[in-house]
């Protein structure tokens, strides 16, 4: 018994130990510069660069705190950052994704920040969808770097042309609308969706799911996305009868990612758009889409038992369980995450440095009042309609550990009933089914 | 001091043994030895190794040993089968286009005519292209909103309406063997050109002599003599399709459905995704069995009356 005991024991050391030798040859010199109070390292993914740059300088100009600040693609973000969360190379502050939220804690790569007041004080003017985004067992772990939701847009030129004097409202108005623009030749597909697998897909179908009034899990976590009266099934229908039934959305919307669609949009193809809130800014801007000035937000549209609730999503500052070990680099950390996500010498800086860089949405209620940015948006959207869709945001209810591996089979599964392999009731069983076993595995 | 005299004496025999040359030899070629051991044999062998761990880099503390289930689960996971499947369609779409086409291609280039050796640079270009900007292009080509593909179709009549290309699960994996098969001919073609330059012309004028036709002489002397060439071009694409993995990438991402989920995709998602790198290893070991299976079954078969 002992010696398979060891046996066994000797098999997983050797297993750990090996994975973390590589990685500490490469990372044990910052390691040691580390335990020596040396720069604090930020990692983020390669946007707003020189924003970020520049935001850094000034608070090491501040604080007097060094920060070493590097960044990797959005693609590879996630697995390059597990990868150095394995091997243990050095990292404080970091960006994080909502979707990863629970992974990492799981993993015990990323710490809660929630005993830092200074911090904890700005929820007070959070939306509650973005704290609640960065909240995990009643720990919160972070602070807002950016955050935004699914908005529903309309070309207001070609509603006005089908004979329409107002944009739908619910999804049979889509519906009832795009089918006069096909008979009167305004569009061919006058809803733009797009259901490529990738990153995006989930934030689509959530704001499908959620203003149908559905959910993909019950509060306990269990599936709920397979039942007849939850909301998915009659989302995941909409789709496949606009898709295969009126012909309202392009049979290429499997193939079609976000950006594809966007241009699309952008190039007049289309009447309704399903897209990220912060896309409106390039939407109404004349070097960039042949519909400027024509682009205008609705609320989203609703299903027969729903509201015009949508999908929200948080990125934000994150500390890593590294930097929480040790009081003083907690502390540089932390006030380094509050410089971000906070105010930086009394404004909410960053936030709206990004904003009004590259129109990424906010989660903190004051800067709707800003002068700055309420000129910003005066030229090209309505900051009261963004306001209220942004007040009933919610956050996605599947993430967990295992979102990542049920996120690939969710995907597939609502592509098979788009295109006609299964139906709509089989699609949505199956994921749940992969939902439970992936839950009864962890 | 008897250990230490034999000990001295069977040093005393093995450097009699080796020569100056040879253990300089050694020496200069152990620092390659030990590149090559820890760049290439060790990762083999741990990766093989961590196919037996449930391995899961999301969840670093739990990681049993688990024997060969990684592989026996994959036995009864239906994506896999499906990803087998669709890898086994593919690669006999594309081997056996390249095939026919690449001899067609050599075939031609093969005779003699005015600007030939112009032809030749021509045909040579997809082969020149990287992997990642041919799949860029033909996402390109078979985009269905913008996409050459419908535009030329277009022009031309033949379509009334611009078309759903990858988007169509019927589609799809002939569309990306059609792209891989563009890329991969001038490769097999120059490789048959060299076994076709290989057949002496005497065997031609005797055949010519006695009477045979164009396509007696094609059968019987070109054909048998292009067989190394053949199982040459044979093993290497099939290998490339086996394993072919940036057009899926690109193109699809194993979409639409899993209409193009082949067996490098779900390697990918497995290992780099779902960042199961036991079973992503598993899968990995597999796939290279297969294509050292395939790879005898055709050095029997075509190399058997070489």
């Amino acid at each position: 018994m002992s010696t398979r005991k060891m046996v066994h024991l000797g098999r997983r050391d050797f297993l750990r130990t090996s994975a973390a030798a590589g990685a500490m040859a490469l990372a044990g010199p910052a390691r040691m510069a580390m335990a020596q109070g040396a720069p604090l390292t930020m990692h983020t993914w390669s946007a707003a660069v020189d924003t970020v740059q520049s935001h850094l300088n000034a608070f090491q100009e501040e604080t007097g705190i060094q920060v070493n600040y590097g960044n990797s693609p959005w693609a590879q973000y996630r697995e390059g950052m597990v990868t150095k969360f394995v091997g243990g190379a050095p990292l404080d502050m970091m960006w994080v994704s909502d979707s990863w939220l629970p992974e990492w804690v799981e993993a015990g790569w990323i710490a809660p920040i929630d005993d830092f007041d200074f911090l904890m004080k700005y929820n007070a003017e959070a939306e509650d969808f973005s704290t609640d985004s960065m909240t995990y067992k009643g720990r919160q772990y972070g602070l807002t770097y950016y955050t935004d939701y699914m908005a529903f847009f309309y070309d207001e030129e070609k509603v006005k042309e089908a004979g329409f004097d107002a944009p739908p409202t619910t999804w049979e108005e889509v519906v009832e609308q795009s089918l006069v623009m096909k008979e009167k030749g305004i569009s061919e597909y006058p809803m733009m969706l797009a259901m490529a697998q990738e990153s995006w897909l989930i934030e689509f179908m959530s704001s499908l799911v959620f203003s149908h009034g559905g959910h993909f899990t019950d509060d306990n976590g269990d599936s709920v996305m397979q039942n007849a009266d939850g909301g998915a099934v009659q989302a995941l229908q909409w789709v496949v009868d606009a898709v295969n039934k009126h012909g309202i959305i392009s049979p290429a919307c499997v193939e079609t990612g976000e950006l594809s669609g966007l241009k699309a949009f952008a190039s007049g193809n289309h009447a309704f758009a399903m897209v990220a809130k912060y896309r409106l800014r390039m939407l109404n801007d004349p070097e960039q889409s042949q519909i400027a000035g024509r682009v205008k937000q609705a609320m989203m549209p609703m299903g027969p038992d729903g509201d015009h609730s949508t999908v929200g999503w948080m990125r934000f500052h994150g500390m890593s369980s590294q930097a929480a070990q040790d009081p003083k680099r907690a502390e540089d950390t932390a006030r380094l995450i509050e410089w971000f996500g906070g105010k930086a010498n009394g404004e909410y800086k960053f936030q709206k440095l990004l904003f009004l860089d590259i129109g990424a949405g906010f989660g903190v209620k004051p800067l709707f009042d800003d002068p700055d940015i309420q000129a910003a948006y005066d030229q090209y959207g309505d900051v009261e309609i963004i306001k209220a869709q942004q007040a009933i945001a919610r956050k996605k209810d599947v993430i967990t550990p295992w979102f990542g591996e049920w996120n690939e089979a969710n995907g597939t599964a609502w592509q098979q009933a788009i295109l006609g392999n299964s139906d709509v009731a089989s699609a949505l069983a199956k994921s749940g089914e992969t939902w439970d076993e992936l839950k009864s595995e962890y | 001091m008897a250990n230490t005299a034999i000990h001295k004496a069977t040093r005393r025999s093995l450097l009699d043994r080796y020569g100056y040359e040879e253990r300089s030899a050694v020496l200069f070629l152990a620092p390659v030895m030990l590149v090559l051991m820890s760049v290439a044999v060790f990762p083999i062998l741990y990766s093989f190794y961590l196919s037996f761990f449930r391995m899961k880099l999301t969840r670093p503390n739990n990681q049993p040993f688990i024997w060969f289930e990684n592989y026996s689960d994959l036995l009864t996971n239906e994506l896999f089968w499906v990803s087998v499947s669709r890898t086994v369609v593919f690669t006999l779409i594309s081997v056996s286009a390249i095939a026919v086409i690449a001899l067609l291609v050599a075939l031609l280039l093969n005779q003699e005519f005015k600007g030939r050796r112009v032809l030749s640079t021509i045909i040579l270009i997809p082969w020149a292209i990287p992997y990642v900007a041919n799949a860029l292009m033909w996402k390109w080509i078979y985009d269905s909103g913008y996409g050459a593909l419908n535009g030329a179709l277009y022009q031309l009549d033949f379509i009334d309406k611009y078309m759903v290309w990858l988007g169509d699960q019927d589609k799809t994996l002939p569309l990306i063997a059609n792209a891989f098969v563009w890329k991969e001919v001038p490769l097999a073609a120059i490789l048959l050109l060299v076994s076709l330059k290989a057949i002496p012309a005497d065997l031609y004028q005797a055949a010519r002599v006695d009477g045979a036709t164009v396509w007696q002489r094609f059968i019987h002397i070109t054909l048998p003599a292009m067989k190394p060439g053949f199982m040459l071009v044979m093993i290497y694409e099939t290998m490339m399709a086996i394993r072919h993995f940036d057009l899926f990438f690109i193109l699809t991402e194993g979409g639409p459905g899993d209409a193009s989920h082949v067996l490098s995709w779900h390697i990918y998602v497995e290992t780099f995704r779902n960042l199961s790198f036991g079973s992503g290893a598993a899968m990995s070991y597999l796939l290279a069995l297969a294509t050292f299976a395939l790879s005898y079954f055709f050095i029997r078969t075509l190399g058997r009356r070489i």
